[in-house]
């Protein structure tokens, strides 16, 4: 990690010099979690993962978590697009409807 | 956080079987020309056997380097391990018993007996340079190293916040991510309207997006409110990196007399253009992006309309023009590319005006399934339909992922249905224009070349 990488003060208004009379800041994050759009789940066939990372790599929201010996996915924000199944080079990852 | 590793992957549909990959495995590994001693080996799947052989009958043996090896497991003398740091499994000629246990664990065929040796062999992926690989005339085998990336930036943190209302199968979003979280927290961005602010990156009902200070300027004042932030910055003494991220209607169109002016006088900022062809955020309306023959809502197809009548405007040539400090194309199905690219034009930001321009496919406005996203975006570069290259005043512009067989450009036109409707000539005429575009800027690689 880059040393502009260690110093993080975007939350502390005072520390970042952040007038508080100036105009509305907003300093809440957005609590919108977008996982119950979705109409399928990717599911990862855990003996074929290679830990390529290919799925992270291309994954619009970052939803991927690594595990010991493979890669899955935070539900809570998943959108179900699809893109991890079709681009893992092993085909570890099979989309199923969340109806099942 | 843990690890991630480069990998083979293997194509049956593009797979012929011409064997090439065994011969150059059995000549590096053996220096042999007998290719039964191949460690990867393509065999011919069974059932029906019309000659000649057709692709998509050929199946591939050939050791994965599984996460959780089976082959290890089994193996009664610790003769094999998984690398943490390559990878690789790794077989201990000294340890083993020669029992080949391993070869009935691996349902992959990926570990096996040699028969001259007498003993197992397996892949080690030639240390990280596999010969098999380019070995492969169809573009069957790939050596995916991307999961260096992942070691790099994988545990750095993501500056929006985790739900972003973006569609399905965003490329904008991922590329946002991507690009935040690499130019890092001491950064303050601006997004004109467009879909970058409207899936939430300045937030909702009094909350933020972001994770850095984020502003929302108009369509035509991007470049130059940012400049003046910048300029205040540097005032009160403060480095920080200016950066914009602007969809092509809101730089191309609209925005376009700041982002010039911003350019012209060497305003140091990073200004990113998300080139998704028209104005995807408002209901897929034309811009001066859009390509010839597209449907938008504003280019209809009906009994006269045949989708846009003109072709697109080549912004970042235009940008070229300014002789910017930092200007490149790329795309994020180039992620390696990308991310270089990313490196110089932060790097250059810090001296002048930086210009990087994304090609980002839209599934909700071109009209194709979400999950083919990363597909479209490579089909476009693949048939020379987008062209990724760097230019920068000293060195001038250069290509950086040169195509030597493009597709054919229907090839890239059939993935999409904004171009469902297009006739013969439509075609024709769109793949002229790749040929006269890619013209155009090798004539002003080749003067770079010169040089």
């Amino acid at each position: 990690m880059s040393e502009r990488h260690q110093h993080y003060p975007a939350w502390h208004l005072k520390e970042a010099g952040v007038p508080d009379d100036l105009c509305p800041v907003a300093t809440e994050q957005s609590p919108m979690l977008p996982g119950d759009w979705r109409s399928f789940r990717p599911v990862v066939d855990r003996d074929k993962c290679v830990k390529c990372a290919v799925c992270w790599l291309y994954c619009p929201v970052q939803c991927v978590e690594e595990h010991a010996a493979w890669f899955d996915f935070d539900m809570k924000t998943c959108k179900g697009c699809g893109i991890c199944a079709h681009e893992c080079p092993q085909r570890a990852i099979t989309m199923i409807p969340e109806a099942q | 956080m843990g690890q991630a590793y480069s990998t083979i992957a293997f194509d049956p549909a593009k797979c012929d079987g011409c064997g090439k990959c065994m011969t150059a495995c059995a000549s590096v590994k053996f220096d042999s020309t007998d290719t039964t001693r191949s460690l990867i080996q393509i065999v011919r799947s069974g059932g029906a056997r019309i000659e000649p052989p057709r692709p998509g009958e050929f199946e591939l043996a050939l050791c994965r380097q599984c996460a959780d090896p089976k082959c290890v497991t089994v193996c009664p003398a610790g003769a094999l391990g998984k690398n943490g740091t390559t990878g690789v499994i790794d077989w201990d000629a000294s340890k083993c018993v020669d029992c080949l246990l391993c070869t009935i664990g691996c349902t992959y065929a990926g570990i096996a007996l040699d028969e001259h040796s007498g003993r197992v062999s397996k892949c080690d992926t030639c240390e990280g340079k596999p010969a098999c690989v380019p070995a492969c005339p169809t573009g069957a085998l790939r050596h995916i190293t991307t999961a260096r990336i992942y070691n790099e930036v994988g545990s750095w943190e993501d500056l929006f916040a985790p739900g972003l209302a973006g569609c399905q199968g965003c490329n904008t979003e991922l590329l946002m991510r991507h690009a935040l979280r690499r130019v890092g927290p001491d950064t303050v961005l601006a997004t004109p309207p467009g879909c970058v602010p409207g899936m939430g990156s300045v937030g909702f009902n009094g909350t933020t997006g972001t994770k850095v200070p984020v502003f929302h300027p108009l369509l035509t004042n991007t470049a130059s409110m940012l400049a003046g932030v910048k300029r205040q910055y540097e005032r009160v003494g403060r480095k920080v990196t200016a950066m914009a991220i602007a969809g092509d209607g809101g730089a191309s169109d609209v925005g376009f007399q700041s982002l010039s002016g911003a350019a012209e006088r060497g305003e140091r900022i990073l200004f990113m253009v998300v080139d998704n062809e028209g104005y995807m955020n408002t209901g897929m309306q034309r811009s001066s992006c859009t390509p010839y023959g597209a449907w938008t809502s504003t280019t209809p197809i009906g009994a006269h309309g045949r989708g846009k009548t003109q072709d697109a405007k080549n912004l970042p040539m235009i940008m070229v023009n300014h002789r910017c400090e930092y200007v490149a194309t790329a795309s994020t199905a180039y992620m390696e590319d990308l991310y270089e690219k990313l490196d110089k034009a932060l790097a250059a930001s810090e001296r002048g005006f930086a210009y990087l321009h994304v090609y980002s496919p839209c599934t909700t406005g071109w009209r194709f399934q979400s999950a083919l996203n990363i597909e479209v975006a490579r089909k476009a570069v693949e048939s020379n339909f987008v062209t990724l290259w760097e230019y920068t005043p000293e060195a001038g512009l250069h290509f950086t992922r040169p195509v030597d067989k493009p597709l054919p450009v229907a090839d890239y036109l059939k993935a999409m249905g904004r171009f469902r409707h297009l006739s013969p000539e439509q075609v024709e005429h769109i793949q002229n224009k790749v040929a006269e575009n890619l013209r155009f800027v090798r004539k002003i690689a080749e003067q770079a070349d010169e040089q």
